[in-house]
């Protein structure tokens, strides 16, 4: 699975460990945990595998590899895309 | 020039004529109205606000009047509020025009005045620091900011956070206070030299009177302020006081959420609450006692401003 950004020119606002982030494209005030905040952060620089990205989100909170919950991290991708902020895609079809 | 350099019938000879001038803070108004009762309860609430000269731009033409060609000009009879001419609201009874007139200024206020920011809060300042105190209707704001203004803080509005985008800091509109209720003895008790007009019974909003803000507040109406602090009030009966910190991305969301035109204003207002909210301490308060509450705020601001 690879996941890729949507939401380029999304501004943010940080305390502590809530982010909140105002997304011009639909003109909506988000707010994310910190997990849901490095998911987007990851995919700044491009496309990333959701493996990929699962990593730098734990890297980025401090925790073991492997130790973000599966399904956190599918709640997550899933909330975002909701959110018109990623888009999901199959790895052979975005090759 | 002010609006008591006017006699009482100068006063009601221009409404009910060419109209009057006055200045709300950033907002010159043009009034205009028939009704002599009206008359007769604006002039002592409005007697220390300025006219604004001749020359200067008109933001509002409205009018509080009784209805054309209607029998309710005799039977029952009824005030229209008017803002260029249309009438945003049904008629009142005419024994609330005062009241009707004072909520359509705010709502001409807050349907008009886009180039603002506009926080859904009362505003007051000491030693040129503002605090702003958001809140939803029945936790306390007008009371609250009566009570402050009339112990040493300078009234900036007690309904809208005015914010200028190009700095950030606030406008002051200092108008009438409008008190609902229970509040209205409160604060009669609690500082009875406070200026009240009239109680209005059995308004649209129950039981309303207008305190006029002090005269320092209306004289320093074009002294902006920055903002430094946030207090989230919240009268629960019988609750001791209880101030605590509260979280800004908390606050954050709360000011946007409470503000008149967040949506309007798109990104420009995400990054001014964002840099508001980013500057300000950020609290809650809970409270049963104006004068408890009136001693912590005044120790917050000495802390705030050192």
């Amino acid at each position: 699975m690879i996941l890729i950004s949507t939401g380029r020119s999304l501004i943010w606002q940080h305390w502590d460990d809530v982010f909140v982030v105002y997304q011009p494209s639909s003109a909506e005030t988000h707010v994310f945990n910190e997990t849901t905040a490095w998911i987007l952060r990851s995919l700044e620089q491009g496309p990333q595998t959701a493996r990929r990205v699962k990593e730098a989100v734990e890297l980025a909170l401090g925790i073991g590899n492997g130790d973000l919950g599966a399904n956190d991290f599918a709640f997550a991708v899933w909330r975002l895309e909701e959110l018109g902020l990623l888009v999901c895609r199959e790895e052979a079809v975005a090759a | 020039m002010i609006i008591g350099d006017l006699s009482r019938r100068e006063f009601g000879e221009k409404l009910a004529g060419e109209g009057l001038r006055v200045q709300f803070g950033p907002f010159n108004l043009l009034i205009r109205s028939n009704l002599d009762s009206f008359a007769s309860l604006a002039y002592p609430l409005y007697e220390p606000y300025p006219v604004p000269d001749e020359t200067s731009i008109t933001d509002f033409h409205v009018r509080i009047a009784s209805p054309p060609h209607s029998l309710r000009r005799w039977i029952r009879k009824q005030a229209c509020f008017a803002l260029d001419g249309h009438s945003p609201f049904a008629p009142y009874t005419l024994a609330h025009a005062f009241p009707a007139f004072e909520w359509g200024v705010n709502w001409c206020v807050a349907t008009r005045s886009h180039h603002l920011l506009m926080l859904h809060s009362a505003v007051v300042e000491r030693n040129g620091h503002a605090m702003l105190f958001p809140a939803s209707p029945g936790d306390g704001k007008s009371t609250l900011c009566t009570a402050l203004v009339h112990s040493g803080w300078r009234l900036l509005s007690d309904e809208f956070g005015l914010v200028r985008p190009e700095d950030g800091r606030l406008l002051p509109m200092p108008r009438l206070i409008p008190l609902k209720n229970e509040s209205i003895e409160v604060i009669r008790r609690f500082r009875p030299e406070a200026y009240i007009g009239p109680s209005f019974h059995g308004t649209r909003k129950g039981t309303v009177a207008h305190v006029r803000p002090p005269v320092d507040s209306i004289r320093r109406a074009q002294e902006t302020a920055r903002p430094r602090c946030f207090v989230f009030p919240r009268w629960i009966a019988n609750s001791p006081l209880l101030l605590n910190p509260i979280a800004k991305s908390r606050a954050f969301l709360m000011v946007a959420t409470n503000a008149f035109n967040y949506e309007v204003l798109d990104e420009g207002a995400f990054r001014l609450v964002g840099a508001m909210i980013a500057g300000c301490d950020c609290y809650s308060l809970s409270y049963s006692d104006l004068d408890e509450a009136v001693a912590a705020l005044g120790e917050l601001s000495g802390f705030a401003s050192g």
